[in-house]
C-alpha cells in the first residue's frame, strides 16, 4: 500500500505539472492579446489629448488622473510605454505636441515614482527604464522624481539601479548624478566600474560641472568608485592634467588608479609627467611590470630621442606585455632608425615582437592603399 | 533456503531502489520546477527590461579548436564574424587536421601569415604557422599547430588570445546572435564570476538566418529528436538548479565563457583527460576555495548555442561513451572534493548527485534490469505492479522532460506545429523507455573500454549546418 500510495503521488505530481504547464500557456496567450487591448484604448485617449494640444489647450486633469490609476500597473506601463515609442517613430513633424503632452504629464510620473519604489524590484527597474527613454530632456525634469531615482540607488536589484542612474544621466543634473554615485558608493552594492564609467560617459548635462562635482567628492570615495572617475575624466576631457599628475606619482596610491593615471597621460600629452613616464617604463622591477607595461604604451605619443631610447631598451625586457607594448609603441611613432635598430638587435624575443608588428604595419598601409 | 536468501536479497533491492528513485524522482521536480520558474522569471525580467546591454564592457576572445573540420569551419566562423558583440576577437586552432581546415579558412577571409610570438603560459603543443586577417569586422587569427587534443588547443588560443575572458566552443556549433552579449551578463552583475556556462541546443531541425532562428522544428530524424528532448531536461536539471548556490561543476566545452587569468592561474585544460570541459571546471573550484578566492560559477540560460545532435546512433554511443569516460576521469581526479566541509554545497550536492545519478546510474539501471529478470525467473516478480511502476515511471519522466521542453520554447518565444508537439509528446515516451536504457547499457561499457583513454578527437560525422547568413 505505501509503495502505491507514493505512485499515486507521483501521479499527481505529474498531472499538477501538466497543468501547470496548460495555464501557463493560457496566460501567455491572454497576456499578449490584453496588452494590444490595452495599448488601443491608451491610443485613443492619448491621441485626444494631442488633438486638444495642437488647438492650443492643456491636458486634461481627468486624463491626469487615468493615468495615474493606469499607469501604476506593470502590464499597463508597458503598454503605455510601446504606444508612445511607437508614437514617436510614426509622428515625424507632430513630435513637438509629444514632447508638450510628456511635460504636461509630469505630475503623474512623480506619483508612479512614489509608487513604484514600493513595488518589487524588477518593477521599479522598468519604471526606471521608462523615465530614461521617456524623460530624456531636461526642461522636463522635476526634482521630486530625480530625488526618488536617487533614493532607487539603494535597492537590492542591480538593474534598478542601473536603469535609475541611467535615467539621470540623461536627465543631466549634475548634482543629482554626483549624489546618485555617492549614495552607490556608500551602500557598497556591486556597480560594475566601466558600467559606471560607461553610463557618466552618457550624461547629457554640463560635463564640466559634473567632472568638477565628482573630483571634489573625490577623496571621500571607494578605490573602485575612484577608478570609474578617473576613467570618465580620461575619456572625457585632457583638461585635468594638473590634477591626475600628482595621483600618477602618489606611491601610496592604488595600483589600479595610478594605473588609469598613466594611461590618461598616453591619451593627452602632459610634458611634466614625461620623466616619470620614463622612469616607469626603465623599471626592471618583475614585481612592478604593469607600470612599465602601461607607461611605454603611453609614451607612444611622446616626442624626443629619450623616449625612443626607453622604448628601444623596453622592448628587451623579460616581461612579454612590456616588450609587446612597447614594440606597438615604437611601430606607431614610425621611426625606421629605432624600428630597424631593435628588430636587428641581439635580442631574440625583441627581434621577434618587432618584426611581427612591422608586418602588422606593413598590412595595414596596404590595406589602407587598397 | 536459497528461496529466502533470494528474497531477502531481493528485498534490500527493493529498499535501494526505492530510495535511489525517490532521491532521483525528488531531485528531478525540484530542479525542473526551479529550472522552470528560472527560465519564466528570466523572461519576465527581459520583458520588463532588466537587463544589462553592453556589448563592449568585457572584451573576449572565441577559441575554436577544429581538427578535420572542413566540412563546418567556413560556416561557423563566418557566423561567429556577425554576432551582436563589439569587443571579440576569433581564434581558431588547428589541431594538426589531416583535411583542409586550416586552407579554408585561409582562402575564405583572405588571412596572411604572420610571424606572431606566441607566449606560451599554458603548455601545449608548438605552433607551426599563424594566419591573420585585417579585412574581416572581427579580427581573426588561425592557428596551425601539432595534434595534441582539443585541451591541448584550448591551452593554444588561450595562450593566443588578447582578451581578459575566453569563450571556447566547438567547431560544428553556431552561437546565436546575441548570445555573447547575453554570456557576458553575469560577468558584469558579479565581477567575482570565473566562469559561465551557456545553453547548448540541438540544430538539427532549426533554420537559422542571421544568427538568429526563423523556423524551428523538431528533427526529422528520431534521434536527434529524443537529444533535444535529453538535452532541455538536462541543461534544466543539473545546471539552472547548480546554478543557485555555485554548485555547477559542469560547463559544456561547445560554450563556456572563462576568465583567462583564473584558468591560467589553474593551470588551464588537461590535455591528459577527455572531459577536459568538466574538469577545467572541478578544478577551477578547487583552486578558488583552496586559495580562498571569492568567485562564482554561473549559467547563463539566454545565452545559446546551436549544435549538432548525432544522428546515427553508432555516432551517439560514441559521443556518450567519450562523456562518460570524462566523467570518471574528472570525477577520480577531484574525489577529494566530495564530502569535503571545505567545497561546501558542491561536495555534498553537486557532486553527490554526478556520483550516484549520472557515474553509477547506468550501472544501477543495468543491475535493476538484471534483478528483474532474476526476479521474474525465481517467481517473485508482482507483474502487474511491475508494470503499473514502469508506467509510472514513464509517465513522470516524460512530463518533466516535457516541462523542460515546454518551458524553453514558450520562454524563447518559439512556435511549434501540431505535429512537432505531437512528435516531442510520442518521442519523450520512447526516449524515456528505450533511448535511455540503450545509453546506460554504452555508458556500462564505456570505462571498460577506454577507462585509461588519452585525450583524442571524437570521430563524429559532420554535416553542413544549415543556416543561411542572410544579406
Amino acid at each position: 500500500m505505501g509503495s502505491e500510495a507514493l505512485l499515486y503521488g507521483y501521479t499527481a505530481v505529474c498531472v499538477s505539472m501538466l497543468i501547470f504547464n496548460l495555464l501557463y500557456y493560457f496566460s501567455l496567450n491572454r497576456r499578449d492579446r490584453r496588452m494590444g487591448r490595452v495599448s488601443k484604448r491608451l491610443q485613443t485617449q492619448v491621441d485626444r489629448q494631442l488633438a486638444r494640444l495642437r488647438w492650443g489647450g492643456a491636458v486634461e486633469r481627468r486624463h491626469l488622473l487615468y493615468l495615474e490609476r493606469k499607469l501604476s500597473r506593470v502590464a499597463n506601463l508597458t503598454a503605455f510605454e510601446r504606444m508612445m515609442t511607437q508614437r514617436r517613430e510614426a509622428d515625424g513633424e507632430a513630435a513637438s505636441e509629444l514632447l508638450e503632452y510628456e511635460r504636461q504629464i509630469q505630475p503623474v510620473i512623480l506619483h508612479l515614482a512614489v509608487v513604484y519604489r514600493r513595488k518589487e524590484d524588477i518593477q521599479a527597474a522598468y519604471f526606471a527604464w521608462f523615465l530614461a527613454r521617456h524623460q530624456t530632456n531636461r526642461h522636463m525634469e522635476l526634482d521630486g522624481v530625480q530625488d526618488i531615482l536617487v533614493d532607487y540607488m539603494n535597492q537590492d536589484s542591480l538593474y534598478c539601479r542601473v536603469n535609475a542612474f541611467q535615467a539621470l544621466c540623461r536627465m543631466g543634473s549634475p548634482r543629482r548624478v554626483a549624489d546618485a554615485v555617492t549614495v552607490l558608493d556608500r551602500n557598497g552594492k556591486f556597480f560594475h566600474s566601466k558600467l559606471l564609467t560607461d553610463s557618466l560617459l552618457s550624461f547629457t548635462g554640463g560635463k564640466r560641472a559634473l567632472a568638477a562635482l565628482l573630483l571634489e567628492r573625490f577623496d571621500s570615495f571607494s578605490t573602485q568608485t575612484r577608478l570609474s572617475i578617473l576613467n570618465y575624466i580620461r575619456f572625457h576631457s585632457g583638461d585635468y592634467r594638473g590634477w591626475v599628475l600628482p595621483l600618477m606619482n602618489d606611491p601610496e596610491e592604488d595600483k589600479e588608479l595610478r594605473l588609469s593615471a598613466i594611461r590618461y597621460f598616453g591619451r593627452y600629452v602632459y610634458p611634466p609627467a614625461k620623466p616619470a613616464l620614463l622612469a616607469f617604463a626603465a623599471d626592471r622591477d618583475p614585481l612592478r611590470w604593469e607600470y612599465a607595461a602601461v607607461s611605454v604604451s603611453a609614451l607612444a605619443i611622446y616626442d624626443g630621442t629619450d623616449v625612443t631610447e626607453a622604448l628601444t631598451g623596453a622592448v628587451c625586457s623579460s616581461n612579454w606585455y612590456v616588450r609587446s607594448n612597447a614594440a606597438v609603441s615604437l611601430t606607431a611613432r614610425g621611426l625606421d632608425g629605432g624600428l630597424s635598430a631593435a628588430a636587428e638587435g641581439g635580442d631574440q624575443y625583441a627581434r621577434e615582437m618587432m618584426r611581427y608588428q612591422l608586418q602588422l604595419r606593413q598590412a595595414r598601409k596596404e590595406g589602407a592603399a587598397v | 533456503m536459497i528461496r529466502e536468501l533470494i528474497q531477502t536479497f531481493l528485498s534490500a533491492v527493493g529498499v535501494f531502489y526505492v530510495l535511489y528513485m525517490m532521491g532521483y524522482a525528488s531531485f528531478l521536480f525540484l530542479s525542473v520546477t526551479v529550472g522552470s520558474a528560472t527560465l519564466y522569471g528570466s523572461k519576465r525580467r527581459n520583458h520588463l527590461k532588466n537587463e544589462l546591454e553592453g556589448g563592449h564592457y568585457v572584451p573576449v576572445t572565441i577559441v575554436v579548436p577544429a581538427h578535420n573540420e572542413s566540412v563546418t569551419i567556413e560556416s561557423s566562423v563566418r557566423s561567429l564574424a556577425m554576432l551582436d558583440y563589439q569587443s571579440y576577437e576569433i581564434v581558431v586552432v588547428d589541431d594538426g587536421s589531416s583535411d583542409d581546415t586550416s586552407q579554408i579558412l585561409v582562402d575564405a577571409f583572405q588571412m596572411v601569415r604572420v610571424d606572431r610570438p606566441i607566449w606560451r603560459r599554458l603548455r601545449c603543443q608548438p605552433a607551426e604557422a599563424v594566419y591573420e586577417t585585417w579585412n574581416s569586422r572581427v579580427p581573426i587569427t588561425l592557428i596551425r599547430k601539432r595534434n595534441g587534443g582539443k585541451a591541448d588547443a584550448l591551452n593554444m588560443g588561450i595562450n593566443a588570445s588578447r582578451y581578459p575572458y575566453f569563450l571556447c566552443m566547438d567547431a560544428d556549433s553556431v552561437l546565436q546572435r546575441d548570445s555573447l552579449e547575453k554570456i557576458v551578463r553575469p560577468v558584469l552583475e558579479d565581477d567575482r564570476v570565473v566562469a559561465v556556462g551557456g545553453s547548448v541546443r540541438p540544430c538539427n531541425g532549426a533554420e537559422i538566418r542571421d544568427g538568429a532562428v526563423v523556423n524551428y522544428r523538431m528533427p526529422r530524424k528520431l534521434l536527434p529528436c529524443m537529444q533535444v528532448l535529453e538535452y532541455d531536461r538536462s541543461f534544466l536539471a543539473a545546471r539552472i538548479l547548480f546554478d543557485q548556490f555555485n554548485g555547477s561543476i559542469i560547463i559544456s566545452g561547445a560554450f563556456g565563457l572563462f576568465k583567462k587569468s583564473a584558468v591560467i592561474d589553474a593551470g588551464g585544460y588537461d590535455a591528459t583527460t577527455v572531459g577536459e570541459d568538466m574538469e577545467l571546471v572541478m578544478r577551477l573550484h578547487v583552486f578558488c576555495r583552496e586559495h580562498s578566492i571569492p568567485y562564482r560559477v554561473r549559467y547563463a540560460t539566454d545565452a545559446i548555442c546551436w549544435t549538432q545532435a548525432p544522428e546515427k546512433l553508432g555516432d551517439l554511443c560514441k559521443q556518450r561513451r567519450r562523456w562518460h569516460i570524462g566523467l570518471y576521469q574528472s570525477m577520480t581526479r577531484h574525489r577529494n572534493i566530495l564530502f569535503d566541509l571545505k567545497y561546501g554545497m558542491v561536495g555534498f550536492i553537486s557532486c553527490l548527485y554526478f556520483l550516484l545519478y549520472e557515474l553509477f546510474s547506468p550501472y544501477i539501471e543495468v543491475f535493476g534490469v538484471l534483478v528483474t529478470a532474476l526476479s521474474w525467473a525465481v517467481d517473485f516478480l508482482n507483474v502487474p505492479f511491475m508494470l503499473l511502476y514502469m508506467g509510472v515511471y514513464v509517465l513522470y519522466s516524460s512530463i518533466l522532460s516535457l516541462t523542460a521542453f515546454f518551458a524553453r520554447i514558450h520562454t524563447v518565444d518559439l512556435k511549434l506545429s501540431l505535429g512537432d508537439v505531437c512528435k516531442a509528446i510520442g518521442l519523450c515516451v520512447v526516449e524515456v523507455s528505450c533511448l535511455r536504457f540503450i545509453l546506460a547499457w554504452v555508458r556500462v561499457t564505456a570505462l571498460g573500454r577506454g577507462r585509461g583513454k588519452k585525450a583524442v578527437w571524437g570521430q563524429i560525422e559532420r554535416k553542413r549546418i544549415n543556416f543561411d547568413q542572410g544579406s
